[in-house]
């Protein structure tokens, strides 16, 4: 199967001695793969230097085939992403932002900005500021900015973070349309275990900057009662090792 | 070069859409107003010839090149480079398809355009205000050659804030560095003469060897030269420490 992401060995260490070590991951096209871990565990620098954002100490990022730190542009023509916190241009207007995301693109036209916006709620607010966006608003925000130029991998870093149960269902909804209707790769981090359950069919458990564990969501929930005793037991292990 | 283009026209677009430009317009309409009106008194009332009516813009340019232009270049470049750090909009350009040196490049060119657009702004007010006194536009070639002159320096010291604003993250602490750092430059080129060569402020005022009835071109060519050398310097640094910063 083609290979949308494929992590080389990847390390970051920072001066507290946290961070990544030695990761190898791959993600098939048209997976949906949930990056679990509690905070700390290393899954926001992992993201941050897949796209980009930050220089590993050792290993490369290929997403589509091309190296993150050779062919920096090349790769990321097929990437959207929210990572950490989505801030948007305070004193432009939703619709603005759209438009500043769309220039690096070729032919985005307004149509699939209001597709964007509408997919997720904010198309009555576009001509709003979004300085006084909430912090659900900015969220969805960051999920219309990213899949401006309907980008065949989604990078989404804590993507329910600020939501409400009402727009974490929607969120939930859209990413499993987008998987299905459009064919698009997600890479999502979170530690809410039960909807990474609902939504991932793929899981990589990451623990103090190593990653345990590999595997499908349907051979996890063939092992065990639920993804959260998997995570438990998995790290259970590594701690006992 | 698509790429680049995009970075540009976000990096204009956001400039636009900033109070600081129409702010910068309006005390540089004032700061022109003001110089007027002291030429006037100065003239008329106290018998005191400050300058003739058609050396009246580069007056203003002599005053201004050392002020307010400087001090407004300082506010757009933090708020280009250290201020989208701090208040992480840089994010939404950085995880584009831009490279972080075409990004560097386009908030560069986009702090060259805020200074010919104010440079521009102050030279047709003073040459309106000119008119207004005189009724004619004499000298208005030199004039323009001066305010042209006048784009270069300002540009390396735009280049020099934002190798600053990209080491700090704190806006406050960039904007006093970069003042420090245009003080200092000046004082040090006053008492120490032998160091005029290495200080970008010391061709603030090289826009004079254009005004003079015998034109040093060696002297111009030196200086342009030297102005050169230390863009591409400033511009290296910046565009290498922007490519390396983590986020």
């Amino acid at each position: 199967m083609d290979k949308a992401i494929v992590i080389e060995h990847l390390s970051k260490h920072y001066k507290n001695n946290r961070g990544i070590d030695n990761i190898c991951l791959e993600v098939d096209k048209g997976d949906v793969f949930g990056f679990l871990g509690p905070n700390g565990a290393g899954k926001t620098t992992a993201m941050k230097i897949m796209t980009g954002l930050m220089q590993p100490d050792h290993g490369d990022v290929r997403i589509g085939g091309f190296s993150i730190l050779e062919n920096y542009e090349k790769a990321m023509q097929q990437v959207g992403c929210i990572i950490e916190s989505v801030a948007p241009v305070p004193y432009l207007t939703a619709e603005e932002n759209m438009k500043m995301c769309a220039r690096f693109y070729q032919n985005i036209e307004d149509k699939q900005i209001d597709w964007c916006l509408e997919s997720t709620g904010l198309l009555p607010y576009k001509k709003e500021k979004t300085r006084n966006y909430s912090l659900g608003m900015k969220q969805r925000m960051g999920l219309a900015m990213a899949m401006v130029s309907n980008p065949e991998i989604l990078v989404l870093d804590e993507p329910l973070n600020g939501l409400d149960v009402e727009g974490m269902v929607e969120m939930r909804n859209l990413i499993l349309r987008l998987a299905k209707e459009r064919g698009t790769t997600f890479f999502i981090s979170s530690h809410l275990i039960h909807d990474v359950e609902l939504t991932c069919n793929k899981i990589g458990i990451l623990y103090e900057g190593k990653l345990l564990d590999v595997r499908s969501t349907a051979d996890i929930l063939k092992e065990y009662a639920s993804l959260e005793n998997y995570y438990l037991s998995e790290v259970d292990l590594s701690v006992k090792s | 070069m698509s790429s680049l283009r995009a970075a540009y026209i976000n990096e204009i677009y956001k400039l636009s859409k900033r109070k600081k430009l129409a702010v910068s317009c309006i005390l540089s309409v004032v700061a022109v107003l003001i110089a007027a009106l002291i030429v006037g008194v100065a003239n008329n009332f106290m018998g005191i010839r400050i300058t003739g009516e058609s050396e009246f813009s580069v007056l203003v340019l002599s005053v201004l090149n050392y002020t307010l232009i400087p001090l407004f270049t300082i506010f757009v470049c933090i708020d280009m480079v250290g201020g989208e750090f701090s208040n992480q909009t840089m994010k939404m350009v950085l995880t584009r398809p831009v490279s972080r040196v075409k990004v560097y490049l386009s908030k560069a060119l986009a702090a060259a355009t805020f200074i010919i657009v104010n440079l521009l702004f102050i030279m047709v007010t003073s040459l309106i205000i000119s008119l207004f006194i005189k009724g004619t536009l004499a000298g208005i070639g030199r004039i323009f050659v001066a305010y042209v002159a006048s784009f270069f320096p300002l540009f390396v010291f735009a280049l020099f804030t934002m190798i600053i604003s990209t080491i700090f993250r704190g806006t406050g602490s960039a904007f006093f560095l970069s003042i420090l750092c245009f003080l200092l430059c000046n004082v040090l080129g006053l008492f120490f003469s032998q160091l005029q060569s290495f200080l970008f402020t010391t061709a603030f005022n090289w826009y004079t060897l254009f005004l003079g009835s015998y034109i040093n071109f060696h002297k111009i060519f030196r200086m342009f030269m030297i102005l050169v050398g230390l863009g591409l310097m400033f511009f290296g640094i910046g565009s290498y420490l922007f490519d390396r910063k983590n986020l």
